[in-house]
This record gives C-alpha cells, sequence and structure tokens, in this order.
C-alpha cells in the first residue's frame, strides 16, 4: 500500500490520469456549454444575464476550496512533515489565484446589469480580493525564497492565518448588509434553486474541477521533474 | 435563434464576455503549464543524455522516476 504513494507509482498514476482527462475533457465542456447557454432558462428576475452565474459560481466555489485545501495541508505538513503535501499546495496555490481572479472578474460583469455598477467595496467583494491577495503573496514567497524550506514555513503561515478569511467570504451575505444574496445552494437544508439550473451549475462545477485536475497533475509533474533535475546535478559532480 | 443566442435580451455582451474570459484565461493557463512541463522534460532528459554512460546507468538504476520521466519524454517525441 506504502508502495502506491511513492514517486515513480504517482508519476504513472499522474501520466495515466492526465491523458484520461484529455480524452473527455473537450466532450463534457460541450455538453455543460449547451446547457450552460442554451438549455438552461432565464431568471424570472435577472433574464439571460443569469448564465454568469454558470461560470461565476464554480470559480468562487473552487477559489474557496483551493485555499481550504492549501491550508489543511499547511497544517498537515506542520505536523507530520510529508515532502508531497509542500509540492501539492505549491501546484494548487496558481490554480486557486486564477479562478479568484476569474470570480472577481466575473462577478463584476455580472454586477453592471444586475445592481448598476462593475464594482462595490461590499464585504463579499473585498474579502475575496483579500483572498486574492493571500494567493499572490503564496506564490511570490515560493518565488523569491531560494531556500525551499524557508519559503515553505513562511507561505504555510500565509495560509493557516489566511484560513480565518474563508468563513469571512462565506457568511459575509449574512454578517454585513451587502450587495450580494445569501447562498441559494445549501449542503444541509434546502436549496432555493430550481433544478433547471442547479443541473448546468452542477456540470459546470465538475468539468471546471476537471480543469484543475489537468492543471494540477500537469504542474505537480514539472515539481517531481524540477526536483530530480535538481538532484541530478549530484551526480554531474 | 442564432440571434437570440448572441443578443441573450439584451444581455449578450455581459455573459459572452464572461464566458469568453473565463475560458481564454484557462486555455493560457493549459498552454503556460504544459509548455512549462515539456521544457522541464526536455532540459532533464538533454542533462541525462550529457551523463557519462556509467552515471546515466546509475542514474537510470537508482532512480524509477528518472526512467519514468525519460521515457514519457521519448513518448511525447
Amino acid at each position: 500500500m506504502l508502495n502506491f504513494f511513492h514517486n515513480s507509482y504517482l508519476f504513472v498514476l499522474i501520466e495515466k490520469l492526465i491523458k484520461f482527462i484529455n480524452s473527455i475533457f473537450f466532450v463534457l465542456l460541450l455538453i455543460a456549454l449547451s446547457f450552460a447557454l442554451i438549455f438552461s432558462p432565464p431568471d424570472y428576475l435577472q433574464g439571460d444575464s443569469v448564465r454568469i452565474m454558470y461560470v461565476h459560481v464554480p470559480a468562487a466555489w473552487i477559489s474557496l476550496g483551493s485555499f481550504s485545501c492549501i491550508a489543511i495541508l499547511s497544517i498537515l505538513n506542520f505536523i507530520f512533515k510529508i515532502k508531497n503535501l509542500k509540492l501539492i499546495t505549491k501546484s494548487i496555490a496558481p490554480i486557486g489565484l486564477m479562478f479568484t481572479c476569474i470570480a472577481i472578474v466575473t462577478g463584476s460583469i455580472w454586477g453592471q446589469p444586475t445592481w448598476g455598477t462593475f464594482w462595490a467595496w461590499d464585504a463579499r467583494i473585498t474579502s475575496m480580493v483579500i483572498l486574492a491577495l493571500l494567493y499572490l503573496i503564496f506564490i511570490a514567497i515560493h518565488k523569491f525564497f531560494d531556500d525551499d524550506d524557508k519559503a515553505n514555513k513562511i507561505s504555510s503561515i500565509v495560509a493557516v492565518i489566511g484560513l480565518i478569511n474563508i468563513p469571512i467570504i462565506k457568511y459575509s451575505v449574512l454578517w454585513w448588509n451587502t450587495l450580494h444574496q445569501p447562498a441559494s445552494i445549501k449542503i444541509t437544508g434546502t436549496s432555493t434553486i430550481h433544478s433547471s439550473m442547479l443541473m448546468p451549475l452542477l456540470l459546470m462545477f465538475f468539468v471546471l474541477i476537471l480543469y484543475c485536475a489537468l492543471i494540477f497533475l500537469m504542474k505537480y509533474k514539472t515539481e517531481i521533474i524540477r526536483i530530480k533535475k535538481k538532484n541530478l546535478k549530484r551526480y554531474d559532480q | 435563434m442564432i440571434n437570440n443566442l448572441i443578443n441573450m435580451s439584451g444581455y449578450g455582451i455581459f455573459v459572452w464576455s464572461s464566458f469568453v474570459i473565463t475560458f481564454l484565461i484557462c486555455g493560457l493557463v493549459y498552454y503556460k503549464t504544459r509548455k512549462t512541463l515539456k521544457k522541464y522534460e526536455k532540459e532533464f532528459a538533454k542533462e541525462i543524455e550529457e551523463l557519462s554512460a556509467q552515471q546515466k546507468k546509475i542514474v537510470l538504476k537508482n532512480s524509477k522516476i528518472a526512467s519514468k520521466i525519460l521515457s514519457s519524454y521519448n513518448k511525447t517525441i
């Protein structure tokens, strides 16, 4: 069982997964886009502008999920000192930053027809901007510190402190008066979104998760090669 | 129907720009990530080739992953 987690086995598994995701991704993307842009109904109040939800909401979910994942893995890394965990967090961070930016930009575009403005410093938007900054700091630390261990320690502290921001983003719509509406989809309790909109939303979320997995696996593979390349220099001397 | 799809009751500019921006960013990140991966694979293979026959043999014997990277690179060229 432990052999399964060995890098060489992981490497083969990563290659197989990349091939598998590549083979199904475009078909699923086309189906998800068809539902999001054509088959799903317009909203009774927002009309067709509600379709922005199909990229905005999954992007926001992924950005929150990625940061929570980074913070939890950083805590685990502090406790168990598992080398692979820092590679995983380093590979997830750019994906999280990308989806945070997508959520902010698409949210801003959605704001114009819905609220009449592209930008407002309301609680949720501000906390999302802070999340983007936390991602930027996390990535910058890894980029500018030559010492991997030091970079890992500092970035882990940033991730753990930044974890406080996640419930603030989630509950900002309840704690403060904001332009955002309260959540329509609830894990515990009844969701207020109709199934004809929920299905395309979940489908788009699944496709974007597949995309994240693809990028993550490629980044993780790159990190493994980078480390092996560094190790090669020992033989060269 | 095509007109309705493009216009989206006047919201077309907002909806389409959101989707185009999202998938353009996703496409660019995919392209850049893939390019970096290929670059590292190529550099790794090049460095292995530059080692002496004996060193190369030791590296491939000691590191299963090195041989996997090399075979993965050879498959793509």
